[in-house]
């Protein structure tokens, strides 16, 4: 649920009719001269890579403002980060990076609890694993590929999360989009949130069963929408569907909300649906001890019937898992794609999961994994309080990490990248095909390795920023010492 | 002046290259537009208001056409062109018929040509120009017409 000035919607759709308008020009334009000059002889009667229209966004939309993404960092991504400065010599149509890095505040990566950087528990444990397994096990996990630390880490991950069994894969976006077609196939029915990330939506077209999107977080269109389809069954046949899965996720990433997912299990477990549970963003970022958004919100993992997770935003790693019960994991064992053809975790990474989660449940020995969630929820409750009274829009719940600020219009997008770039904070912005077309954002991600000074500066900037480029669209709240100084006058 | 908020809610279409018609302002945003190319074509070419307003219903039908019922498919790559063969047009509201968009967008070509021919006194060129031009546009976006491609053309 959005709120934005009316004003602000009739520019922004101005806006983008006018951007699209010149991107048509130069397309037009193109297309003479293009006709003028011969084609090369050697790819006469080939038909085209690329049809004109499908990739007119990249070129006439992104390309404009390609510096603020995709930039390169020379540092590990811990609270300040090394930025390589690029420049352009053609109006951002090709980008050559320089020697010089400059060091800014890390607003941008998903570090929720600081084991991006060397930590002093988990960093030799990882370098002995290096030292003993090698980068790589240079096999696939059914051949030669499980080491003894994939077994541990299933069995710790399992543990972890509160179901009896897990699987572990190499890449998070692999997890979703190689597990789902192997769960459900033709003549299922998936209904996936209407905000799920792109590898969810992949996983789906790819399963070949028929998807529906109920509206996002809205347990009773939900309801709606599973009392249709069950009642008119299959698109022809009208046969009753083979399998159902509902797929949500724990914190969605482009709007810092957390799932509502109480409501959510009791109408699946009232329609006898299955549950698929995406905790790439919550897992080690929220809950009491860092279990997830079934600790935070009360939910018995029991209820849900498939947890998949990412290593790659709170542990500091990279890869995914899936727990469920013995006989799901049992089965994907043996037939998911992802398990018998993809290689294997990398054994250090491997050890640095086994690590963090060590330290998160405190079995290393000291209550450092306590502390770090207590700060990152301090740190998250403190930032998104201060964003909020100086103006701004900020999306998501309390205690969540993953805070979008709104700017909408597409010309503020790289005028706040940009300009906290130069002032030394660097944010990620999001614009469209990411999210939906009008609602463009910033999205900070605070980390427990910010300290309270780094907040602070984080947010000075931010606020001149954010005056330069007019996206305070809420009324100001007054600070509390203009009163005082009131007081002291008189 | 005094904000005026509109809450929104992301609607739940998948494709990107027609949800964003969902949002509130977009009805307003068209009017706007319409008019303030009235104003412009009046101080650029110093002609009647008649002849502005025949002026800008033939560009909103060239535009219209081109964009609503000619292009197809989408300009991104994202949804690996399930799109393809669909304009537009009837790719809005997931190929659902009748709803408050395209009753909106039926409308509108119809009220510019009242204004256009109410303005121009009925001459018969500007007569049969905006019945010609609204004619197809009206035409074209019957539910009838839905993925109807007359004597193959663009197919």
């Amino acid at each position: 649920m959005v709120r934005l000035p009316y004003l602000t919607a009739l520019t922004t759709l101005f806006s983008y009719g006018l951007l699209f308008a010149f991107g048509q020009l130069r397309d037009f334009f193109r297309k003479i001269i293009d006709w003028f000059k011969s084609s090369s002889k050697d790819l006469k009667g080939y038909a085209p890579i690329c049809l004109g229209l499908e990739d007119f966004y990249t070129r006439r939309l992104y390309l404009r403002i390609q510096d603020c993404f995709s930039r390169p960092i020379a540092s590990a991504p811990d609270a300040w980060i090394d930025v390589v400065e690029r420049y352009s010599n053609d109006n951002n149509k090709t980008l050559h990076r320089t020697s010089n890095t400059t060091r800014c505040l890390n607003l941008g990566s998903y570090n929720y609890l600081g084991f991006a950087a060397a930590d002093e528990y988990c960093t030799p444990h990882v370098i002995d694993s290096l030292k003993k397994y090698s980068c790589s096990t240079c096999s696939v996990r059914v051949d030669g590929g499980t080491t003894d630390l994939h077994t541990e880490l299933e069995e710790l991950v399992a543990r972890f999360v509160g179901k009896p069994a897990a699987i572990t894969f190499g890449m998070g976006y692999v997890t979703n989009s190689a597990i789902i077609p192997v769960l459900i196939g033709k003549g299922g029915l998936i209904i996936s949130d209407s905000l799920n990330h792109n590898s969810i939506v992949n996983g789906a077209r790819g399963s070949g069963a028929a998807v529906r999107v109920f509206q996002h977080n809205n347990p009773s269109h939900l309801e709606e929408v599973l009392r249709e389809q069950i009642a008119e069954g299959q698109p022809r046949t009208h046969r009753p569907w083979k399998k159902i899965i509902v797929i949500v996720e724990g914190i969605y990433s482009m709007e810092g909300e957390l799932c509502q997912l109480p409501e959510i299990i009791a109408v699946c477990k009232k329609y006898k649906v299955y549950t698929y549970l995406d905790e790439a963003h919550s897992i080690g970022a929220v809950g009491k001890t860092g279990r997830g958004v079934c600790e935070l919100l009360g939910v018995d993992p029991a209820d849900v019937d498939i947890m998949m997770g990412t290593f790659t935003k709170s542990f500091g790693s990279c890869g995914g898992y899936i727990a469920a019960s013995k006989e799901i994991v049992q089965y994907l064992k043996y037939t998911c794609p992802a398990y018998l053809y993809a290689t294997s975790m990398s054994p250090p990474a491997v050890q640095q999961v086994i690590s963090a989660i060590k330290v998160i449940l405190g079995e290393d020995g000291s209550n450092r994994g306590a502390q770090k969630l207590a700060r990152i929820r301090e740190n998250s409750n403190f930032f998104r309080s201060e964003l909020q009274k100086m103006g701004f829009e900020v999306l998501g719940d309390s205690d969540s990490p993953v805070m979008p600020i709104m700017l909408y219009n597409p010309a503020k997008i790289p005028a706040f990248s940009r300009e906290c770039l130069r002032q030394n904070v660097a944010v990620v912005t999001v614009a469209f095909p990411a999210t939906p077309l009008l609602l463009a954002r910033a999205r900070i991600c605070i980390s427990a390795a910010h300290s309270r000074e780094d907040l602070i500066k984080g947010l000075e900037v931010i606020s001149k920023v954010g005056d330069l480029a007019g996206i305070k669209y809420f009324p100001v709240e007054p600070p509390k010492h203009e009163t005082q100084g009131h007081k002291k006058l008189e | 002046m005094a904000k005026l908020y509109v809450q929104t809610v992301p609607p739940p279409d998948l494709n990107k290259n027609t949800e964003w018609f969902m949002y509130p302002g977009v009805w307003s945003t068209y009017i706007l537009i319409l008019f303030f190319s009235w104003l412009l074509v009046l101080s650029v070419f110093r002609c009647t208001p008649g002849m502005a307003w025949t002026v800008v219903n033939l560009f909103h039908f060239a535009i219209t056409y081109y964009f609503f019922h000619w292009k197809k498919g989408t300009p991104f790559a994202e949804d690996q062109g399930i799109y393809n063969n669909l304009t537009w047009w009837e790719q809005m509201d997931n190929g659902k018929q009748l709803t408050r968009n395209r009753k909106f967008l039926t409308v509108v070509p119809v009220v510019l040509y009242l204004m256009a021919l109410h303005t121009t006194d009925y001459q018969h060129l500007m007569l049969f120009l905006n019945t010609l031009a609204v004619a197809i546009l009206v035409i074209a976006k019957f539910p009838n017409m839905h993925k109807v491609r007359i004597f193959g053309i663009n197919e």
